[in-house]
């Protein structure tokens, strides 16, 4: 199959980028997203031209590396799907799409399709952790979680922090991403000891890193590859208000 | 800094706020829209509400300042979170689409901050039109009022009033279809089996208050009441 491709090429930071067209004739309909930009820049680098540099790690959607915005969404069009696991077979012959970064300020650009994100390790390291004990590992069931605890804890750990819900916000916010990670914590009882530190933490560390307000657009939710629901972002706001009362 | 200034400083904090005082303005809202009911009963009925409002003397100020400070700290909050916006992005996509779904990205949702303005600009004008306006007055059982009721006659027999007002109340029904259930996510009363109810319940109210404040200028402008 024949696609059209419009990619952002942008040498540095410093250097203004733009969209430049690539046509590829023989696109295999099961290759993934990124196995057709592989299949580009193999043909890039035998003409002696500079390949796309693009972001990807597991390519099974898991990792959270990748992340491009197709045709204005990010991940692409598919919900609950990372675009590493897109499949062409998802196009039409003849298709035209257009790939960009994640935009935003906190995320700034190093080249073409790749963006620092060490804004979301510095949120983590805010208040993102757990204390536990050194020495000999603890037993897996030593401490009893609710299935229900379990459950909700289980579906906010799913998030990969690739950054699509401050991608697709209009604001620019890290509230899913910030709220799932809180939420996580505080649905378990190893959350407990940080619990009111790590999130008015967190929250800070989100607005200094520059990201947006939240004005409940719910798009983060639509794009999240692990499907991460908005009330963990309420749930956020819950433990801001609970924790800033009773903090000294 | 305060407990409560590093609060209403924080990303949550400003977005809890709005909730707050959206709520606040959307009940002063239902009660406004309540009183305005009244004058289907008739000017003694309408008339009198009003004067009965204006005996509260200084009660009716300070929820008036009360009013004046919500509407004031909410639209400031508004501007404040759309200028961050532009700040946050300073390089815009070339491409952006919503991916529909679970986004709640709406005519009304991405038009807040216009719906806001607009309202806000009407509110103005609106106590200048009311509020303000030096009434002719009138006795009922032996008590001279304000005549409220030949005032809004008079008001909304005027075509372009009465378009202008429509139009503003459609715009106020839009505000309140994305605030309301945003602002029970705001102040985190959302899981995820109320999300999708109190999604619908916004509608239906923002609904029923777009279509009550309608019907009074409609019904005046034909002169069916």
């Amino acid at each position: 199959m024949t696609i059209h491709l419009k990619i952002w090429r942008q040498k540095d930071s410093n250097t203004p980028g733009r969209l430049v067209d690539y046509t590829l004739d023989d696109v295999n309909p099961d290759m993934s997203f990124l196995e057709m930009l592989d299949w580009l820049n193999e043909r890039l680098m035998n003409e002696g031209k500079e390949p796309v540099e693009f972001d990807h790690d597991c390519r099974e959607g898991i990792c959270g590396s990748c992340n491009l915005v197709l045709n204005g969404m990010a991940h692409g069009p598919y919900e609950a799907t990372a675009v590493c696991q897109l499949h062409m077979r998802k196009y039409k012959d003849g298709d035209t799409i257009v790939v960009e970064p994640w935009r935003a300020k906190a995320f700034p650009m190093i080249k073409d399709l790749v963006v620092d994100r060490s804004a979301f390790d510095r949120i983590m390291a805010a208040g993102g952790y757990i204390s536990v004990n050194t020495g000999a590992p603890a037993d897996a069931n030593a401490i009893p979680v609710d299935k229900y605890n379990a459950d909700l804890a289980f579906d906010y750990a799913a998030c990969i922090g690739c950054g699509a819900c401050v991608a697709a916000c209009p604001n620019s916010s890290a509230s899913l991403f910030t709220g799932a990670k809180i939420s996580q914590l505080a649905h378990l009882p190893q959350g407990n000891p940080e619990r009111k530190r790590r999130v008015v933490r967190m929250v800070d560390q989100m607005a200094e890193e520059g990201f947006g307000d939240c004005s409940n657009y719910a798009e983060c939710e639509a794009v999240c590859p692990a499907e991460i629901s908005i009330t963990s972002i309420a749930k956020m706001r819950r433990e801001y208000f609970n924790a800033l009362s009773e903090i000294e | 800094m305060s407990k409560a200034a590093t609060f209403l400083n924080s990303q949550v904090g400003r977005k809890i706020a709005t909730g707050v005082t959206g709520l606040g303005l959307v009940l002063f809202i239902i009660v406004h829209l309540l009183g305005n009911l009244a004058y289907f009963a008739g000017p003694e009925a309408i008339n009198t509400y009003s004067y009965t409002l204006h005996q509260l003397g200084p009660m009716l100020w300070i929820v008036r300042l009360g009013l004046l400070a919500f509407f004031v700290y909410h639209a400031w909050l508004g501007l404040s979170i759309w200028l961050e916006r532009r700040r946050a992005r300073p390089e815009k996509y070339e491409v952006y689409a919503t991916r529909g779904g679970a986004s709640r990205q709406s005519w009304s949702s991405n038009s807040m901050i216009l719906t806001g303005i607009l309202l806000l600009l009407f509110v103005i004008t609106h106590l200048n039109t009311f509020a303000f306006y030096d009434f002719a007055t009138i006795t009922h059982g032996g008590v001279e009022m304000h005549d409220v009721h030949a005032r809004l006659t008079e008001v909304f027999l005027h075509p372009l009033y009465t378009v202008y007002y429509v139009v503003i109340m459609v715009l106020l029904g839009m505000h309140l279809r994305h605030g309301v259930w945003s602002a029970f996510q705001s102040l985190g009363w959302m899981s995820r089996k109320t999300n999708p109810i109190i999604y619908s319940i916004a509608f239906v109210l923002a609904l029923i208050i777009a279509i009550g404040f309608i019907g009074l200028p409609i019904s005046i402008y034909f002169q069916l009441v």
